[in-house]
């Protein structure tokens, strides 16, 4: 592996100036692992492909507005997650059928619920329906507020809500 | 940092084999940990990855506009209505460096003789024409086939075109008259005869190509300037005379005629212009 010889920070400073190869390097850096992100939020992988080459897009053409507070791993995320938003909105505006019945809903469903043992807070989340466990990971993991949240996943932003109570209080009952 | 992903766990989250606690925890570990994040993308697909950033860096080249068209976005015309008209081979520097060369001939001409402002007179409108022939069509256009599929209306673009074509010659004319020899109103009797000629190779260009109608035009007008100097010379009224009086007021006819052709036919120009 080569040696990271210049910050992330830096190579954003670069690409904000218009360095070309400085956004490569991000790209190499940062890529496969947003994707592999991206793919345990969405199954569609033309869908994860285009909002890859949308966040870089973004990334050359904001890497001005990159404050510096926080990690550009964290910075990157919150446009990849948000270009994710964008996407499935558009697409279900499209297919209103299809409204109630995300892709992301859909894969955590496929998770199968292993009986983990242990009453750890992995267990803890493990244990809570795949409905409610999508809400926090939107939220808590994902970074993303009430609303965008109900863009993510397909359902109105009152259930968001109703979700993470009740997810709060899954887990207060397990921790307890 | 100390603490980094096992590798098989970064295997197993690759391969969405993990359930989602764990991925939880090396997704907040991913996005701080350089490491860990150059270790999972030896995971990626290499040629995906590869065909995604050539992508990228095809959407990210976008030509940088030109000198005329900075020009124009700084004196705040709309960003589109300055590519389109950056796209004028009539605007282009080679093309105003041609028509400054012309006009400084002219003006040496008109200082070496007197007929040379008349020569001045009768080629100053060609110039304006000569322009929008070359503004607009399918053989000169780059920009035609993708103008008839713009949101523009054809008629629209021939309009901001001609205008602009007609307002930088005009304006290039205007200045070269000022160092003509002669200081009096006879300094812009080129002026209507301009707008004469250019507005009717407009509204001609509803019946036939671009090229055809300056052309056609040009000729007349040459023909017709000659056939003047000839009378002038066999009579008591002077070329300027001439220029002055009746070619002006034949000019404001044409004008007129024009005009109202062109938008009584502007339908015609949204099938395109004739080759």
């Amino acid at each position: 592996m080569m040696t990271e010889t210049r910050t992330d920070r830096s190579l954003l400073l670069a690409v904000g100036e218009g360095d070309r190869s400085a956004l490569h390097e991000l790209y190499n850096r940062h890529a496969p692992w947003l994707m592999f992100r991206l793919r345990r939020r969405c199954s569609d992988t033309g869908m994860v492909e285009e909002v890859v080459q949308d966040t870089f897009i973004a990334v050359w053409r904001k890497a001005d507005t990159y404050t510096g507070a926080g990690e550009v791993g964290a910075w990157m995320w919150g446009i990849a997650i948000r270009r994710l938003v964008d996407h499935l909105r558009r697409t279900r505006n499209l297919e209103p059928l299809r409204e109630d019945r995300s892709a992301t809903v859909v894969s955590a469903e496929d998770q199968v619920l292993v009986g983990v043992e242990f009453g750890d807070l992995a267990g803890a989340i493990d244990r809570l329906s795949p409905e409610l466990r999508a809400v926090v990971q939107a939220t808590l993991v994902d970074g993303l507020t009430m609303k965008e949240a109900s863009q993510l996943l397909g359902i109105p932003t009152g259930t968001v809500k109703t979700r993470m109570m009740r997810a709060r209080a899954r887990l207060r009952e397990e921790l307890a | 940092m100390s603490w980094h992903v096992e590798p098989e766990m970064l295997e197993a989250y690759a391969h969405t084999a993990i359930d989602d606690a764990h991925a939880y925890s090396i997704e907040a570990h991913l996005v701080s940990c350089g490491e860990c994040r150059a270790q999972i993308a030896t995971l990626g697909d290499q040629k995906e990855l590869e065909t995604l950033w050539t992508e990228i860096n095809g959407a990210i080249t976008v030509p940088t506009p030109g000198i005329i068209e900075r020009g124009l976005l700084r004196l705040g015309v709309k960003d589109h209505v300055a590519r389109l008209l950056a796209a004028t081979p009539s605007l282009s520097v080679s093309w105003l460096g041609g028509l400054i060369l012309a006009l400084g001939f002219a003006v040496t001409a008109a200082h070496l003789s007197s007929r040379g402002f008349l020569m001045f007179v009768v080629l100053a409108p060609l110039l304006p024409l000569a322009g929008v022939a070359v503004a607009y069509g399918p053989r000169v256009d780059p920009t035609y086939e993708i103008g008839l599929a713009a949101p523009l209306s054809s008629f629209h673009l021939l309009l901001v075109r001609a205008s602009a074509v007609l307002t930088t010659s005009g304006g290039l004319a205007f200045v070269a008259s000022l160092a003509l020899p002669q200081k009096d109103w006879a300094m812009v009797t080129w002026l209507i005869p301009s707008l004469g000629l250019t507005l009717a190779s407009l509204a001609l260009t509803s019946v036939i190509s671009p090229l055809r109608a300056a052309t056609g035009l040009a000729f007349v007008w040459v023909s017709g300037s000659a056939l003047a100097l000839y009378y002038a010379a066999n009579t008591a009224a002077t070329a300027e005379d001439l220029f002055g009086g009746i070619v002006q007021l034949v000019m404001v006819l044409v004008t007129v005629a024009s005009v109202a052709l062109l938008f009584g036919r502007r339908g015609s120009f949204e099938r395109g212009v004739r080759h």
